[in-house]
Parts: structure tokens; C-alpha cells; sequence
């Protein structure tokens, strides 16, 4: 049985998995009037958790651009903030720590 | 281009300010539309840390405002059927100096005074409710009666419920001018998408709300004022409630004691605060800076933010910083905002200039505004808020 990856069927799914988000309730966010990824964010709090949706990013765009009819490339990216992955408070202790702007 | 039904009010703004006005005015049943450029609370109300806090406030009229606030925010658990994480679970100000004690206690007095529930908490108290604190403290001011809250969900929230009373919800809809009829009153409004009658605009756009104002030739005297914050990831209890320094206050009302502080501090503006959130995550804070309308974060702010925390709260190394943000405070020249009509254009309203206590006193803000377009008695004197205060001086 071959799967489509593009087909995200059932409701129940958990989409976001730091913070437990389901389909569902990213279908909501989106019929509530999030247009975008950060829309579905500030709704459900998917990409919110400890992989800041590194992990779950992909499939809420794909659900934002079914649902929506927008094209995939058009969807603007979510917010990018720093740091890139977790990083220890530690590191800052240092006024040189190596990081630059 | 469709044109929209008229309008009794348009209010432009979506963050928690815009939320609470459309949903008092929508609620003393006037038809209220409520337009905004992006999405719901995507200024301010979506990059701060959703503080309903008095005891940061100047003892009187300001941390009147706030108790009233947060008073009306218990009410409105009860109305709004979306859970806003509210939780009033006291804060405190830790106290490093001598010189910082007893100006705190001196102003705990003022503060009793205005029946803020605050109390002396010593060394030994102290280190028994919080015993991750740094030794050395000499104790704390503590207030039971702050609170804190999800921002982004209390405007949701808000939202909601006016837009279920019957209020328009116009995201991504951007206003691109304001108009006036003959006698220089407001006569309607021009979106992106048509055009809109009404004889009432109400700018409710934050640290935006000059460019609103120039449309109707007003200069609002209101500059975005950068606050950028940490998120820390979520862990087993570090704390139950939220603690900053009572440094802050002191620098903010006392700047001769805050002499010999670090100049990244000063720099940036920062002082320590820590907040843990329903979610498990805190959030590390604060800096004030004026930066313009860049909401970037910058690492020798957010470097000065942690290492302040770490002074307070050692442990802190330990953890992860998952993300950081910022957003932009709508600063006014007396730290006071602006709740007011606007007596040169008839029909022009504002509610903005909170600087950081926007979510705090959203609630009495969206109030006073709707008894103010009612011609009501207002809940507490305005006067103190009236924009006429700006060209007296």
C-alpha cells in the first residue's frame, strides 16, 4: 500500500508533538482566521515547544495550504528568532563567548 | 470594491487595546468593526509577557488604574468562554541594598495606602519560599494580588466574544486613510478592500498609533520602546510566581541610587525579571530601548538579560534558552497612556500608549473608552489620561 505524504487525513493526528497539537485544532486556528504559521501558533501554540517547529512546520504549512487553497511557496516562513536549537544560559555568562551579532 | 454596512465605531488595532474596546463597545450594543493590518495581536500584545502587576507602579492614580483592571479581569474569566491562563499568583521585588530597602519600604507605606495588599517579607522568609535566590538578599516586597496571563489568548479571547455579540473582525485589512467631512468630523474610513462610514474612529494601534493619527493631522506623541525577552524551557518548578528586582523600581523612580550599576544594564535598559508560565516555560526579562520599529533581538540585550537573571537565580545555567523575542511598547513622554477623545477632530478617539502595562489595564481601558463615546460616568477620573495634556504644558 503506497502512502501519500501530501494527505494528511485524519483529525486525531498529532501534528505538533512538543506541545501535543492535533489536526484538528490547527483546522480551527485556521477557520478562527490564522492565515499564516504564525497565526496557527498564537491559536494552538504549535511550534511553540522545546523544537520551536522544527519538527512540525512542514505539515502545518501543508494543512494551511490545503485548507486555504494558498500556494506552498507563497506561505511566508514562521518568524525566525534566535537561537537556532536550545542553547544553554551558561554560555552567556562570558561577556566573550565567541558569538557574534 | 464591496461596500461594508456602516459602522456605529472602527476600531483600528488588534491587539489587546483594539480587543477590549471592540468587545465593551460591542457589548453597550453599539455595531463595532474592528480593522487590522495583520493578524490578531501580532504588535505588542504578541511579544511581551502578559503582566497585570500594580506594585511596579507609582503608588496613586497609576496603580489604581491597574488594581481596577485587575479586578475587572476576574469578572471577565466569567464572561469569556477561552481560557486566558489568568492566575493571581503575587509577585515580589527582591531587595540587594540597604539604600534599596528603605526606599522600598518607605513606598510600601504609599502603596498600603492605596490598598495594595503589599507586605515586608524578610531574609528568613525569603529563602524559605524561594530558596533558589543567590544568598546575600535582605528580603522582598511581596503583592498578593498580582496576577499574570497568556497575552495572546486574552485577546483571542476577547475577540471571540465580541465578534459572537455581534462585532466585525476585519484582519489583514489595512486602513490606508481616514476621512472627514465638512466640518472636519469624522466621516468614515478607507480600507485596503472599500470604504467604510462612520462618525467614530477609535486608534487603538500601540506603538502604530502616529500613523494613524497623521491621518487626521494629529501628532501623537507616542515612540515604540523595544522590551526583548527569553524563553526558557520548560522544567520542573523553579519558581511559583513571578520575581523581579526591586532595583528597578529604584532606578525607574530614584535614578541617583541606581549610580554604579553596570553600563550594559543601563544601556539596555535591563532589569531582572522572571515569570513562569502556565506552560511550564519562564520567561526571562526585561529591557527598555528605543530602537525604532525593529523588533529584532540582539544578543548583547538578550546577554545582559540572562546574566541578570543568573545573578538572581544561579540555577538558571542549567537550563536552555529555546527562543527569543521582542516587541514594541507604546511609550508616552509621562508613562501615562492615552484614554481619550480628541477634541480638534470630532469622533476621533484614542486608547494607546501603555508603554509595558498594555495587558494589565486593557480591560479598564476598553471600559473607560466605551463611557467615554456613551457620555457616561466614567469608573475612575480620566483626567489624568485626556489627550488635551500634551499641548497644555
Amino acid at each position: 500500500m503506497s502512502v501519500n505524504k501530501n494527505k494528511i487525513d485524519n483529525e486525531d493526528l498529532i501534528i505538533c508533538r512538543c506541545e501535543e497539537v492535533s489536526k484538528k485544532e490547527i483546522l480551527e486556528a485556521i477557520a478562527d482566521g490564522a492565515r499564516d504559521l504564525r497565526g496557527v501558533r498564537i491559536r494552538t501554540r504549535s511550534g511553540m515547544g522545546l523544537c520551536q517547529g522544527r519538527s512540525c512546520e512542514v505539515l502545518v504549512r501543508k494543512i494551511i495550504s490545503q485548507q486555504l487553497g494558498t500556494n506552498l511557496k507563497e506561505l511566508p516562513p514562521s518568524t525566525r528568532r534566535p537561537p537556532v536549537r536550545p542553547i544553554g544560559l551558561k554560555l552567556f555568562m562570558e561577556d566573550d563567548n565567541g558569538f557574534k551579532e | 470594491m464591496a461596500l461594508k454596512n456602516n459602522l456605529d465605531a472602527v476600531i483600528v488595532g488588534g491587539g489587546v487595546i483594539g480587543a477590549a474596546c471592540a468587545y465593551f463597545l460591542t457589548k453597550a450594543g453599539m455595531k463595532v468593526g474592528l480593522f487590522e493590518k495583520g493578524d490578531i495581536a501580532s504588535g505588542a500584545s504578541g511579544g511581551c509577557d502578559g503582566n497585570i502587576m500594580a506594585q511596579d507602579h507609582q503608588p496613586g492614580y497609576d496603580t489604581n488604574l491597574t488594581m481596577i483592571s485587575n479586578k475587572m479581569y476576574k469578572e471577565l474569566l466569567k464572561e469569556l468562554d477561552w481560557d486566558i491562563e489568568y492566575s493571581e499568583k503575587g509577585s515580589i521585588l527582591v531587595i540587594e541594598t540597604e539604600d534599596e530597602l528603605k526606599f522600598m519600604l518607605d513606598r510600601m507605606k504609599q502603596q498600603l495606602a492605596c490598598g495594595l495588599p503589599v507586605r515586608f517579607i524578610d531574609k528568613d522568609e525569603l529563602y524559605q519560599q524561594e530558596p533558589l535566590l543567590a544568598p546575600g538578599f535582605l528580603g522582598a516586597i511581596e503583592c498578593s494580588s498580582d496576577a499574570a496571563c497568556m497575552p495572546i489568548q486574552v485577546v483571542i479571547a476577547l475577540v471571540r466574544k465580541a465578534r459572537s455579540l455581534g462585532a466585525e473582525i476585519h484582519t489583514f485589512e489595512e486602513v490606508k486613510k481616514v476621512k472627514l467631512d465638512k466640518k472636519g468630523k469624522i466621516s468614515g474610513i478607507v480600507t485596503v478592500e472599500g470604504e467604510i462610514s462612520t462618525s467614530i474612529v477609535v486608534n487603538c494601534c500601540g506603538a502604530w498609533a502616529p500613523f494613524l493619527g497623521k491621518m487626521v493631522n494629529l501628532d501623537i506623541p507616542i515612540k515604540p520602546r523595544r522590551g526583548q525577552l527569553v524563553v526558557v524551557e520548560q522544567v520542573a518548578q523553579v519558581g511559583h510566581r513571578k520575581i523581579s528586582e526591586a532595583h528597578y523600581i529604584v532606578a525607574k523612580f530614584n535614578p541617583e541610587l541606581a549610580e554604579g550599576t553596570d553600563s550594559d544594564l543601563i544601556k539596555y535598559g535591563v532589569a531582572f525579571v522572571f515569570e513562569p508560565t502556565a506552560s511550564g516555560n519562564m520567561l526571562l526579562g526585561s529591557c527598555r530601548e528605543f530602537a525604532g520599529y525593529d523588533t529584532r533581538t540582539t544578543l548583547p540585550a538578550i546577554r545582559a538579560i540572562i546574566q541578570r537573571a543568573i545573578h538572581f537565580i544561579p540555577s538558571l545555567k542549567y537550563l536552555h534558552c529555546i527562543r527569543t523575542y521582542a516587541g514594541l511598547r507604546p511609550y508616552t513622554p509621562d508613562h501615562l497612556s492615552i484614554v481619550s477623545q480628541v477634541d480638534e477632530v470630532p469622533g476621533f478617539y484614542i486608547a494607546a500608549g501603555a508603554e509595558g502595562d498594555g495587558i494589565g489595564i486593557a480591560p479598564i481601558t476598553g471600559l473607560l473608552m466605551s463611557q467615554i463615546i456613551l457620555g457616561q460616568k466614567t469608573t475612575i477620573d480620566i483626567n489624568p489620561l485626556r489627550w488635551s495634556r500634551f499641548s497644555e504644558s
